[in-house]
């Protein structure tokens, strides 16, 4: 059934992205042949039809990448939290400038590991903590505790917190938790994390109040 | 320079002479067939194909009908009046054992069809560039 069920998933990926391809660059090469020819209206309704096409791209490249999660042959090997957090912070330097955010963190343990995977983990924890922030400028504080088996991570932000109606669908995939902008659209950043961080054997959960921050939690055997 | 594009779907063989009509200063000629049959017999002038010219370069989809990619590269590289033709595999599939397959089949190079009509037009146009200005061919 799971065999099955991942078969599915990758038919989906893979074939309904040509058919997809087709459409957009179609209207694409409309909007390029006509523009300035066509009605206020028409303009418009093609860039609709662009930004949902685009829009459906994404989301099964998504979807591809979270059915991948679990098909990496990589072997798990020795990685540097640190130089994982580095990378993440060079990777979202244009984001932390412009929302004036403040990324700190405590000394990082290495762990064992697909170091792509957790890269992963840590890019999309610390990059919600800066975006879902109403007025002050973003804080994000990373931290690493050890229990007996496990290091435990932890991202801790001083955003807008989630309220508690909504903390069980948080990891599913393709959840809209706002209802309205300024936040960003609902993807799949994590529950990409959840089923990186139980590929690794570890678990991840979220402690928040609304208006008061959020801290995700995660653990990775030692 | 004389270009054969091998691809199934129509609307994709548009797209790749459109991006091609679009380069002023492009003066390469396409012909399309849709499948790997259709193919050989371009390649091997065989049939309705006597008397055109060999291509320069073979712009080479995957998915294909009748005799599917790998076998047309298996069949052009194998091929002594063929196997110096460069070919370009393009396609959709961006599964790493199909990029290891490929090579492996000594496809020239290997190129993922972009998903945005930008790009897409900007790499058909690169590549073209490449073999046709800055690759000096044996033809």
């Amino acid at each position: 059934m799971i065999a099955e069920l991942q078969l599915f998933a990758r038919v989906v990926a893979h074939d309904f992205q040509e058919p997809l391809r087709m459409v957009t660059s179609y209207v694409q090469l409309l909007a390029q042949r006509y523009q300035g020819r066509l009605d206020p209206d028409a303009e418009q309704w093609i860039t609709y039809a662009v930004e949902g096409s685009k829009r459906l791209q994404r989301l099964i490249l998504d979807l591809l990448a979270y059915h991948e999660v679990n098909t990496r042959t990589q072997e798990f090997a020795a990685v540097d939290c640190e130089s994982v957090l580095a990378g993440v912070l060079f990777e979202l330097r244009g984001t932390i400038a412009k929302r004036g955010a403040t990324v700190t963190h405590d000394p990082l343990p290495t762990v064992r590991g697909d170091v792509a995977q957790l890269q992963e983990v840590f890019r999309n924890l610390v990059s919600n903590g800066i975006k879902f922030q109403q007025q002050e400028p973003p804080h994000v504080h990373i931290s690493a505790t050890q229990t007996e088996n496990a290091w435990v991570f932890a991202v801790r932000d001083n955003g807008i917190g989630i309220d508690p109606h909504h903390l069980d669908r948080l990891f599913l995939v393709f959840q809209r938790l706002h209802a309205t902008e300024p936040y960003p659209k609902p993807g799949i950043g994590l529950a990409m994390c959840k089923k990186i961080v139980e590929r690794h054997g570890g678990r991840i959960w979220v402690e928040s109040e609304l208006g008061k921050g959020a801290t995700f939690f995660f653990t990775i055997p030692r | 320079m004389q270009i054969l594009l091998v691809e199934d779907n129509p609307a994709d063989a548009f797209l790749t002479q459109e991006a091609l009509r679009q380069e002023k200063s492009n003066d390469s000629s396409l012909s399309v067939v849709m499948d790997g049959q259709e193919a050989l017999s371009f390649l091997r002038q065989g049939g309705k194909y006597a008397g055109v010219r060999r291509p320069d370069l073979i712009l080479l989809d995957l998915n294909l009908p009748k005799k599917d990619g790998y076998t047309v590269l298996a069949e052009i590289k194998g091929d002594p009046l063929l196997k110096h033709i460069p070919v370009v595999v393009f396609t959709s599939s961006t599964a790493p054992r199909d990029i290891l397959q490929a090579y492996a089949l000594y496809a020239n190079c290997y190129v993922i069809k972009p998903l945005d009509l930008e790009n897409f037009f900007r790499v058909v146009q690169s590549v073209v560039k490449f073999w046709s200005v800055i690759a000096s061919l044996p033809s």
